[in-house]
């Protein structure tokens, strides 16, 4: 990393990025309006994990990291998922919505 | 890190000589120990976030439409200005993270940390106002609460609990970046290469993330109906 990147070359690595997220914002928001019914959660929270992705990969670097960071924070993650999916096998089984 | 101009003297942060490394060395381990633990944090909060939106799901599984009638309560405006806010703060901790490592882009470095706290103190503006709004608008739970429906409390009690909780890490991120931007002012030898810059930028990335969430089950839900 002996040769520095240019003030321009960095804010053309992350613009882009930005503008795209900006865009998701945008389409997520305008979509919430629209009558997708049950699919409306999905898109939304669809949407947002697009983002999240986003920031995580490119913002926070995930992508050129190395593998031990990377895994660490798919760890969140996987634990996350347990989390969720004991819980939910539970609630499901007793919702009182019918 | 080969940088000539980077001062490994002066970043790190305590003596290597029992390992008998090089400073170069040395400062890289500490770079990679600092990304590491960085993240573990990261992770932890994951499951900790993790468990309020489990509770948000859950609840809102059983109870859909109270939760629809009570999110559309929330102030999309100030919601929608506030995840912009926060992208573009994201983005600019992004471009001070890329650049920090160059001792020639150390005022880039200073001006993105600096355009990253304000940005968040914009946030915590934007989320002030709505505050006054939501409590002049009788939505805290409670006696006196203005939906009829016992559950659409407790959607409100999800969000005055989850926006509280990623404020108060809002606010430490905003105290972290701007000591670094102090630390810069003061001491210009000790940012460039410093690994506290992408260990606090981190931080900040998943402060960012955790709103991403919180926009689509606060300001979304039920909009369409």
């Amino acid at each position: 990393m002996s040769d520095a990147p240019s003030a321009a070359a960095v804010w053309r690595r992350v613009l882009p990025v930005w503008l795209g997220l900006m865009a998701l914002l945008a389409v997520g928001c305008a979509l919430a309006y629209a009558p997708l019914g049950a699919w409306g959660v999905a898109v939304s929270f669809g949407i947002a994990a697009t983002q999240a992705v986003l920031v995580a990969l490119l913002f926070m670097r995930l992508i050129e990291a190395p593998a031990l960071i990377r895994l660490t924070a798919a760890c969140g993650l996987f634990w996350s998922a347990i989390l969720f999916t004991l819980t939910f096998a539970d609630v499901l089984s007793r919702l009182t919505r019918s | 890190m080969s940088d000539p101009a980077l001062a490994p003297d002066a970043l790190l942060r305590e003596p290597w000589d029992g390992l008998r490394l090089s400073e170069e060395e040395a400062l890289s381990s500490q770079r990679f120990g600092a990304t590491f633990g960085i993240w573990i944090f990261i992770a932890s909060e994951v499951l900790f976030f993790g468990a309020l939106f489990l509770f948000y799901a859950a609840v809102r599984a059983e109870h859909a439409a109270a939760f629809a009638s009570a999110a559309r309560e929330t102030n999309i405006v100030y919601g929608t200005l506030n995840t912009a806010i926060l992208l573009t703060s994201g983005a600019t901790a992004a471009v001070a993270s890329r650049a920090c490592n160059h001792a020639p882009l150390r005022r880039l470095t200073l001006w993105c940390l600096t355009l990253t706290a304000l940005l968040g103190l914009a946030f915590l503006a934007v989320k002030g106002l709505e505050y006054r709004e939501d409590i002049a608008g009788h939505l805290v739970p409670g006696p006196g609460f203005k939906l009829p429906e016992p559950s659409a409390q407790l959607f409100f009690g999800f969000y005055w609990l989850s926006t509280g909780i990623h404020g108060i890490h809002l606010m430490i991120g905003i105290g972290l970046v701007s000591r670094l931007v102090w630390l810069g002012w003061r001491h210009p030898e000790r940012l460039p290469g410093n690994p506290q810059v992408e260990v606090t930028l981190l931080y900040w990335g998943f402060v960012d993330m955790v709103w991403l969430f919180l926009y689509p089950a606060l300001y979304l839900a039920g909009r369409a109906g």
